[in-house]
Order: structure tokens, then sequence, then C-alpha cells
């Protein structure tokens, strides 16, 4: 085991990072250590990172050098909010010292540079004229693999500087393209990507609060408030939403998200906050505002045109509108997969051919999935069929009695079968696969080969329509076929009346 | 002199009061009800019943579920209307299984378009009241058809009348698919019983069954003339994606106990519960 982390007090005993930890005990022998709890830092520094969006809408974790720990925010057409890039520098890691943590910070005009800046030499701005500035640290700034630091250095090349002159095709050839790209990208030569942890929202308003709150009806006020100005917002543009992201940023670092979706685009403020206010509902028990919320933002995607119609006298109205509102509310109270509505796909398999999709995240119908509709189908299906015992005449004739839930049916009409078997016409269809035979199987005797068939989809069901003596009728199947099997399992799939 | 004034304002105040009493609140669904002369037209005017009441739909048991469903669906099925085209299926997540989900194919073949019934699914009676409530305010849904297990406490008499004086403020039909034998206090317009009935052999094949007949008994609620009391049962047929008369049936074969407000265990239902169990 080896130290990944010191404090101030452990660093000036002389300790350092990677050294191995018996070394360390027995340096100082009254040392503390902690097991490193990698997910859990993940987690935290991922919502330390979302707090950050208070700076700037483009926050990311840069996760190429440790999965936390490095933080990147796009400062672009933001630091004017703060003074200048220096003050901003200033600004956000005295909040940060104050709060306690050990913070190093650049700004530069590239990820790469900004990186670099940070890690070796802390607290610059650098706006132009990088490939000075970067020309003096250690090729280590340059983000790359152990390995190529130890190549580099033992080829002299101890600075980045050294590397500007040099033949980059030999770099390469020695050192892989990884190295070429990296040096590109610090001196911003190629650009680089960052991936933005919350989603952009071009449209969206705020505001902040001089004393943080922590009850949720205040906070449902304040988005409708939010929600008034984001409606005129849109309006003016002619444009409607359909998702909706409320952001509460506590004051302990933590950002909370509510998230709603409407199944058409809108702007209408009393819709909107009803949907905040049904979705708070359903969390109020995960729902914890630490120390207090002090600021609030009310965000808009999936922004569509949507231009004004004319209500009243002269309006057609088909109700659809109305519909799709109601879907709106109730899925976000009760969960978006909570409101569905019976899709239609290609498939004989019958708990296949009907999906359950969210009414309000509708998707096309599938022109060809129209199958099974001259064969009678019951008016309810179970979600999991049910095993029953069926007892029949002859071994493939219909089911004369059943028992189901421990109360026994006697069957006095029967029509049936009907088989569903292996849909191998369709194109996401695996065959039948054959593999050897393992030893240890015994070889039944009617089988000659050496040869074991793997299905990999459904084996064959023969389905039953039966009628009891009061008038019940069930829908029931026998998996697998006598032939395969020795003895096939019955089960109930659905009902009649 | 004040105290004359007082009374009069007092003697104003309780006629107003007798007044709103008196008068039906839910008028239309009265008057719409029977209006036929014949028996016949009698039933069929109930079976078109008006929009906006609260309707109980009970079946003995669980395992008769689907023939409350079905004839659920065929009353809300009249009630589509291009203004309200839409029906709402509600159950408690947990409960599916219990008594399965609504399958779009049978749907088809049950005349009832699929894509006109949305299924919601939700965690509990309370939030399942108020998916109700919710969607009768709605002006484009049809009807509700809500199923629930057992009798929870949230699904009272008060909340039962809170439902019926929505549905008719709103104008959408409630479905309340209920089980059981025992028979709450409630604020329903009219109240079923539903229990599935031998069905007629097709004409191609003896031992096949065919189209589904249900045994309904009209438990609550006036029809013309006619009340609960004085036609016990009958058996409707479904046929060419419309309901049917088929035999008037004056005797049930088991008649439910109902008339007991009060929930608790009654001779005539535990004597079921024996027979069941042996």
């Amino acid at each position: 085991m080896r130290l990944v982390a010191l404090d101030q007090k452990a660093t000036r005993t002389g300790l350092f990072v990677e050294q191995s930890l018996s070394d360390a005990r027995a340096l100082c022998p009254g040392l503390q250590v902690r097991e490193i709890d990698r997910a859990y830092l993940e987690a935290v520094f991922a919502d330390f990172a979302d707090w950050h969006s208070y700076v700037s809408p483009i926050v990311s974790v840069h996760e190429d050098a440790a999965p936390f720990g490095d933080l990147i925010i796009d400062i672009a057409g933001v630091s004017h909010l703060f003074g200048d890039e220096n003050q901003m520098l200033q600004a956000v890691s005295d909040r940060l010292r104050h709060l306690g943590f050990t913070v190093n910070g650049a700004i530069a005009g590239s990820v790469g540079a900004a990186w670099a800046l940070s890690h070796f030499s802390p607290g610059r701005v650098v706006l132009e004229n990088i490939e000075m500035e970067l020309a003096d640290l250690p090729v280590a700034a340059l983000r790359i693999s152990e390995e190529q630091v130890t190549g580099l250095m033992h080829m002299g090349l101890k600075r980045i500087g050294q590397l500007y002159d040099r033949d980059r095709k030999a770099l390469q050839a020695r050192f892989g393209a990884s190295l070429i790209l990296r040096l590109d990208q610090a001196l911003g030569h190629v650009e680089e990507r960052i991936r933005p942890r919350l989603p952009i929202a071009e449209r969206y308003t705020e505001r902040r609060l001089a004393d943080p709150i922590g009850m949720i009806d205040d906070v449902l006020m304040i988005a409708h408030d939010l929600a008034i100005r984001l409606g005129l917002q849109l309006e003016a543009e002619g444009l409607g939403a359909r998702s909706f992201h409320l952001f509460l940023y506590r004051v302990d670092h933590k950002v909370m998200t509510l998230s709603v979706k409407a199944s058409r685009a809108t702007r209408d403020v009393g819709h909107i906050s009803r949907l905040f206010a049904n979705r708070a509902e359903r969390l109020t028990g995960e729902y914890d505002a630490g120390f207090g919320i002090d600021m609030i933002r009310l965000a808009a995607s999936e922004v569509n045109d949507l231009t004004p119609t004319q209500i009243g006298a002269f309006g057609t109205w088909d109700g659809t509108q109305d519909l799709d509102q109601l879907y709106d509310r109730m899925a976000s109270r009760f969960g978006l997969l909570s409101v569905t509505r019976s899709k239609p796909v290609n498939s004989y398999i019958p708990e296949q051919a009907i999906q359950l999709e969210p009414v309000i995240a509708r998707t096309t119908d599938d022109p060809f999935a129209r199958p099974g509709f001259r064969h009678l189908r019951p008016l309810k299906l179970l979600p999991n069929p049910e095993p029953i015992r069926v007892m029949a005449m002859v071994p493939d004739g219909p089911p004369i009695t059943m028992t189901w839930r421990q109360v026994t049916y006697r069957f006095i009409k029967a029509s049936g079968p009907e088989r569903i078997g292996e849909e191998w016409g369709r194109s996401d269809f695996v065959l039948s696969k054959r593999i050897p035979r393992p030893v240890n199987l015994p070889k039944a005797d009617e089988e000659d080969s050496d040869y074991l068939v793997i299905r990999n989809a459904i084996s064959s069901r023969d389905y039953y329509i039966a009628e009891d003596d009061s008038g019940r009728r069930f829908w029931l199947f026998r998996d697998g076929l006598y032939e395969q099997t020795k003895n096939p399992g019955w089960y109930l799939h659905g009902f009649f009346s | 002199m004040r105290n004359a004034a007082r009374l009069q304002r007092l003697t104003d105040l309780r006629e107003q009061i007798a007044a709103i009493e008196k008068r039906p609140l839910l008028a239309d669904g009265v008057a719409l009800l029977g209006k036929g002369d014949d028996e016949q037209s009698d039933w069929q005017a109930l079976l078109k019943a008006p929009a906006g009441l609260l309707q109980e739909i009970y079946a003995d048991d669980l395992r008769d579920s689907t023939a409350s469903f079905g004839f659920a669906l065929g009353l809300a099925r009249q009630l589509i209307t291009e203004a309200r085209p839409a029906v709402l299926f509600l159950q408690l997540t947990h409960e599916a299984q219990e008594t399965g989900l609504p399958y779009a194919l049978g749907l088809r073949h049950f005349g009832f378009d699929p894509e006109r019934l949305i299924m919601g699914r939700m965690a509990n009676p309370a939030e399942l009241c108020w998916a109700i409530e919710e969607a009768i305010a709605c002006r484009a849904v049809a009807g509700v058809v809500a199923e629930v297990l057992g009798t929870p406490k949230v699904l009272d008499f008060t909340a039962s009348r809170r439902l019926s004086l929505r549905a008719a403020s709103g104008g959408a039909s409630v479905f309340m698919l209920r089980y059981g034998l025992e028979r709450e206090a409630t604020a329903a317009r009219l109240r079923w019983r539903i229990a599935p009935t031998p069905s007629r052999p097709p004409p191609f094949d003896d031992q096949a069954p065919g189209d589904p007949r249900w045994q309904v008994t009209l438990e609550k609620g006036r029809l013309g003339k006619r009340t609960a009391e004085t036609d016990v049962s009958m058996i409707w047929g479904w046929s060419e994606n419309e309901f049917e008369l088929e035999q008037h049936r004056p005797e049930p074969t088991r008649r439910a106990f109902y008339g007991a407000p009060v929930f608790g265990t009654s001779s005539s239902a535990l004597g079921y519960g024996l027979s069941k169990a042996g």
C-alpha cells in the first residue's frame, strides 16, 4: 500500500506521496491512515463540480489524469461578470479557500495549458504567448504517461520548451502519437472538447438569494416566479420548450436537479409550475436542503418553435392539448413510466407484441406491427405468466382441469392449440447454436449426435383458450413440446372474461 | 323588532338550505335514465348511461376481474366522442400481476381501439384517488376505469361523494372496479355486479368458447320505473361490438351480500369463503 494524499502536518514530517505505507509508519509512528474511497470521492467531486455551474454553465470534470480532482470551467463570455480574468480566478479560488479547500487554479487559452499551469505554476492567467509560458514547465505538465515522462527524461528532454524544435515524426515514432497530440492541445493547435456535466441550456433564468432558503414551498414559489420570466423570454422569441430543469444550488456545494418533461412544447407558466409542484411532491423524502439554497436556476431545453394560436371563438379545439397536459401532470407526479400507452411491435410472441411506452415520450409506430390480428387474443395479460397444474386427456389435447392459485377449475370448452414458436424470420434473431456435447451430460437414446443444440429464443408454446363451468375464460399455454421435453410446464397467460 | 328580523333571516336561510338539499345535484343523470317504454329499451338506455356518473362495478372475486373490466370498457366505449377521445385505466403498480394488464391486441378484438386507452399505474390508493380526480377534471377524457383491490381507507364514503360530484361537474364518468361480496356505503349513482356466464358456442364448433357473456345485476341505482329491487339479474352478451340483452333472469344463482354499510364479516360472506376453501 502506498500513500495517495497527505495533509499539511504530514507533509512537514517529511512524508511524501507514493511512499509505501510501512516506510511512512516507521518514520512517523503516530500516523493516522485511512483507506481511500475512490468511488465516494468521485461522487463528491462530481457534486462539487456541478455546484460550480454558478460560475459558468459549462463545467466538466477532467478525467484523463484522475477520476476526480481536476475541474475545468469554460469561462468564455463570463469573466467580465467578475471584472476580468485575474479577479475571477481570485474570486473563485478565494471562495474555496475560505471553505478550507486547498486550491490551485489557472486560466489559459486551452485546456492543456490551463492544466499545466494549475499543476506546476498555479495562480496565473495566461492568455497569449502560451509557447513561451509553457517552455519552462517540466514535460510532466503535458498530461502524458509515466513511461513517456521517464523516456523523455532519458533523452535529456526535461522541459516542454525543448520539444518545440524537435522533429515531430521522430518524437511520434519514439513516444507515440499521444505525446504530439498533448503538445498540440496544450499549445492550442488542436482543439480539445470538454464534456459538460449539466445539460446546456441556452435559455434560463436564475435568482440569487441573500439569505439561503430551505423550505420546498419557498423553492416552488421562486420556481413560479422564474417560470414567469422564462415564459416571457420564450414568448418574445416565439418558442416553447419540452423539458425544464430546476437547479437548486446549496450553500454546501451541492446541486439538486429537478427535471420535468412535457409531451409538447410549452411556455405556459401555470403548467410548468404545476409540473414542478407535482415533481416536488414525489421527492419529499429525498429532498434535503442542507444548510440552505442560495441560488435557483430554471432552464429550458429541447426548445422548439411555438407559434401563438388563437383560442376562443374561431379556434379549433380537439382536446389533444388538454390530454397532453394531463399526461404531463400525471407523469411529473408518478414518474415517466407510470403513464403508458400500448405500442405495437412487429412480433408474434404475445408479451413482446405490445410494448408499454411512456405517453409523453411517444415514438412513431412500426407500420408492420400488426401481427396476430386474425387470432383471438385475451383482454388482459398477466405481466408474468403464472405456473399452473393442468390435466389433459391426451398429451397434445386441450386441458381439462387447471389448478391456479390453489383453486381448481374444470374446463368444459376449449379451443386450440395455437402454436407460437421462435421468430427465426426476424433479423435480430440469433440462430440456434450447436455446441459439442459436454462429456458429463448423458446422451439420450433417441439423440444420435454428439452435439447439443442451444436455443436462444423462446421454445415453442401451444396456446389454448379454455372456458370453465361458470364462464371464465383463460388463455394458457404449454411451454415446450412433448417430443423435446419429458414434462413440459403449463402457464396461465391471460384472461378473456 | 330586531328579534323579528333575525327570525325572518333565519327562516330564509333555512329555506335556502332546504332548496339546495332538495335540488337533485346530478339532474342530468337522472333525467336521461330509462326514457324508453318497454323493458328492453329501459336496459339499453341504461347501458348508454349519460356521462358524468360514478359507477361501481363489483365482481365476486379477483379471478372475475376481466369480466368487470370488459363490462366497464363496454360502457366507457359509448362515452367516447370526438371531443373526448381518451379512456384511462388506472391501477396500483403492485396489483398488475394480480389481475393482469390490458392487452392491446385483445382490446382490438373486443372492439376497443387500444390507442384510446392510456394505462396509469400508481404506488398507493391516495395517489390513485389523485389521479382519478385529475383525470376527470380534464375535458378531453371520456371515462376513467380504476381498479381497486380490497377496501383502502382513503376510498371511503366521503371520497366517493367527492368523486361523484367531480364527475358530475367535469362530465367524465368513473368506473370503479371492486371485488368481494362486501358492499361499503358509497355515493356511486349505479352499482353493478358482474359475473361471467358460459358462452354460447360459435356456430362452427360445439367445443369452442364463443363471444363473452356476463350476468349483470344492477344493485343500486334507478332505471326509469325499475329499481334495483325489482330487476335482479340478466345476461348480457357481446356481439358485433355491441351489448345485447340475451336473457332476463329473475333469480340469481348466488346472490351477493350487500346493503351493509359497515365492513365486517357477514355470515353469507363467511359461507362463501368456506365453500371456496373447501
